[in-house]
């Protein structure tokens, strides 16, 4: 495929062979993929895998705009000192939101660069091949991915933030914010991403108190929310939980306030919480509830660094995009503490990572300490809310940064 | 209970009606033209993109822009028809099949060039309100919608069976040479099938934009309903085309109410595949009108 593409583009003008160089060099300009020069210690390479072409792009652009903030914090507060305040230097490597893509990216990632440690993927079913590339290269891969199963038979792989399985016990637990007596309608669409993490939703159920009402399957791309919401009015929920992709989404929220609904929408994670949901929903995504593995209003470091961000990218620093900044913060640390650039020991110095301050240690919770399984024993995932088009934390009692709204 | 079915059969008739508009010019164009165009949904998807650009540049409400899109998609499709499938009309059916899938695949992919696979919406004062009659409510988005799709399709009744253009459309869809032989210029009738065809998709695409998101795949979400109500309604027969889309916007409302949200479909193509084996040539039987 990709040979035939090659062979093609040679046949093509001499001008359109221009422009497209000149785009490719603004592209990997604009990535960082450049190794920085002129330093007197020589710079200590981590790599960055996110998909910033294709489906799952728009969250892979915002973290590869976190990475590259994050390592200038590094390098201006000083590098890293026991290696004589090397700097670092971020290659990001685009994985495309391709299963496929991600296998040979991460490879010629790790192949073409001495890596120290790698952070990235986010997508779930990315980031699962990329941490199986890095196990057996030996390089240390810590990843905002929720997914359980990157806890399992790993040695080189670390997860600061909270696991899928948290997620649902959160969900349900914010249910009971709402009302004494939580009576769940959960709807979703029939894919496996749906129904996985409704069913996660329906067994926690009973273990937290909770009643599920109503438990309804629908497909993806519908028309009209109108016959979905009628039902969920039909079952007399005070609690709605959406398993739901954007567009979906969109019609569920607009659907629910013209049927004139009084019910609390908890809408999950991943595609909304981030600054996108709230530019097509508008005001009607006021008061509505998610949960998130880390949110910008936890504590003084994070509010500094959605700052800056805001400031470059004119967007809050949503969830994965934060969460990164503080995986960069860990490697660093390790490196200061590894004193090596060495992939091995840098990956036993973030194994043995006891972080309870400084930017490192920005996450729910506010500790970072890595099991045997590579998952932080503090994480834990934070309840949110949009209120006035940003995203504060409300749950649980411990990290809630503004009350409640109810709705 | 009762309550319950008369709000779905009010959620089915209501997007029904946008079905309708896209059901419709399918069945004009092949009822007239005698292909089928599978690209009309990517003109829904331009006239809400359209609609979009005037809302969000030019605060123009959308169900106002239909003064706008409309013009604007009955030009594209004269000019489809004069230099695209004019030229293809004396060939077999391949090319002609071809033709309007290639279009279809051509705007999609321009579509996710030119504007990505983002989601937009607009939001009206009417995006979110309703009428609330009882325990029953109808939202005025889709209200709007609906009323303006009955509109258009009355006029092109009207159209149809009052003006001597209208009159040679359709001697031109019974038998093309005999309306050739009448004096009938047949390019310039299927520059008007054409062009009221495209019309009314971007005229679906301004009522869509109140309450759906664009994106440029929007088209075939609507499409295959369009195409399912004109087979139901027997191809190329408008009326039939308009009450087959309003029973399926219902069957699969009330397939969602009753059995499961995600059996809407389901009872769709059940009543398609009933209706095929107990009137083949559709619900209006052999009349193409």
């Amino acid at each position: 495929m990709k040979n035939t593409r090659d062979q093609k583009s040679k046949r093509k003008t001499r001008r359109e062979f221009l422009v497209k160089s000149a785009g490719a060099a603004l592209a990997v300009g604009a990535f960082g993929a450049y190794p920085m020069r002129g330093y007197a210690a020589d710079p200590v390479n981590i790599g960055g895998l996110y998909p910033v072409t294709g489906n799952l792009a728009q969250i892979g652009v915002g973290c590869v705009n976190a990475a590259k903030l994050a390592v200038e914090m590094v390098n201006d507060a000083g590098g890293i000192k026991a290696l004589g305040g090397a700097k670092l230097n971020l290659i990001v490597s685009d994985v495309q939101s391709d299963t496929t893509v991600t296998r040979t990216e991460t490879d010629r990632l790790i192949s073409d660069n001495k890596l120290s440690a790698i952070h990235g993927c986010f997508a779930s079913a990315l980031t699962l091949i990329a941490s199986e590339v890095a196990e057996r290269a030996k390089v240390p891969l810590l990843t905002g991915s929720s997914s359980d199963q990157l806890n399992k038979g790993r040695h080189f792989t670390f997860t600061p933030f909270a696991r899928a399985s948290q997620f649902a016990e959160a969900q349900l637990q914010m249910a009971k914010l709402v009302d004494d007596k939580p009576k769940v309608a959960v709807i979703f669409e029939n894919t496996a991403f749906g129904t996985s993490t409704s069913n996660g939703l329906r067994e926690l159920a009973p273990t937290q108190g909770v009643e599920v009402v109503l438990f309804e399957p629908y497909s993806a791309g519908f028309t009209d929310a109108s016959p979905l919401i009628n039902k969920v009015k039909a079952s007399g929920a005070n609690a709605l939980f959406s398993v739901s992709y954007l567009n979906d989404l969109i019609l569920i929220v607009r659907t629910v306030k013209q049927v004139g609904l009084n019910i609390a929408i908890n809408g999950g994670s991943g595609g909304f919480v981030i600054p996108d949901f709230y530019k097509n929903v508008g005001k009607l995504a006021e008061g509505l509830q998610g949960v998130a593995h880390w949110n910008h209003d936890m504590n003084e470091d994070a509010q500094k660094v959605n700052a800056e961000y805001k400031k470059r990218t004119g967007e809050f620093l949503f969830e994965y995009a934060g969460g990164l900044v503080a995986q960069t913060f860990m490697i660093a640390q390790a490196l200061e503490n590894a004193a090596s650039t060495d992939p091995q020991k840098v990956r036993d110095a973030i194994a043995a990572l006891d972080l309870s301050s400084g930017y490192a240690a920005m996450c729910p919770g506010g500790k970072v300490k890595f099991g045997p399984d590579g998952k932080n024993i503090h994480a834990h995932p934070v309840g949110v809310q949009w209120q006035n088009g940003d995203l504060a934390s409300v749950f649980p009692q411990a990290d809630a940064r503004a009350p409640l709204i109810k709705t | 209970m009762l309550e319950t079915l008369a709000q779905a059969v009010i959620n089915g008739l209501l997007i029904g009606g946008i079905y309708a508009l896209v059901s419709i010019g399918v069945t004009l164009i092949f009822g007239v033209v005698k292909i089928v165009n599978f690209a009309q949904g990517e003109f829904v998807m331009i006239g809400m993109y359209l609609s979009f650009f005037l809302a969000t540049q030019f605060a123009v409400d959308p169900v106002v822009s239909l003064v706008i899109t409309m013009p604007v998609l009955f030009s594209v499709g004269v000019l489809i028809q004069h230099f695209l499938i004019r030229r293809v009309l004396g060939q077999n059916d391949m090319p002609q099949i071809f033709l309007t899938f290639a279009l279809s695949l051509l705007l999609v992919n321009l579509a996710l060039m030119l504007f990505s696979a983002n989601y937009r919406t607009v939001h009206t004062w009417y995006s979110d309100e309703a009428l609330h009659l009882g325990g029953l409510y109808i939202p005025l988005a889709k209200l709007f919608a609906f009323a303006l799709a009955m509109v258009l399709s009355a006029a092109l009744w009207a159209f149809l069976h009052t003006t001597d253009l209208g009159k040679a459309m359709r001697a031109a869809a019974q038998n093309r040479e005999v309306a050739q032989l009448m004096g009938i210029n047949p390019n310039r009738v299927f520059c008007v099938a054409l062009g009221v065809a495209l019309a009314l998709a971007g005229a679906a695409g301004s009522l869509l934009m109140p309450f759906y998101p664009a994106y440029p795949l929007v088209g075939q979400v609507f499409v295959l309903m369009a195409f399912v109500a004109v087979v139901l309604g027997t191809l190329g027969n408008i009326l039939g085309a308009l009450v087959a889309s309003l029973m399926m916007g219902v069957a699969e409302s009330l397939g969602i109410q009753f059995i499961g949200a995600d059996s809407g479909l389901i009872v769709v193509f059940l009543m398609l595949l009933l209706t095929l084996a107990l009137r083949p040539s559709g619900l209006a039987g052999g009349r193409a009108r």
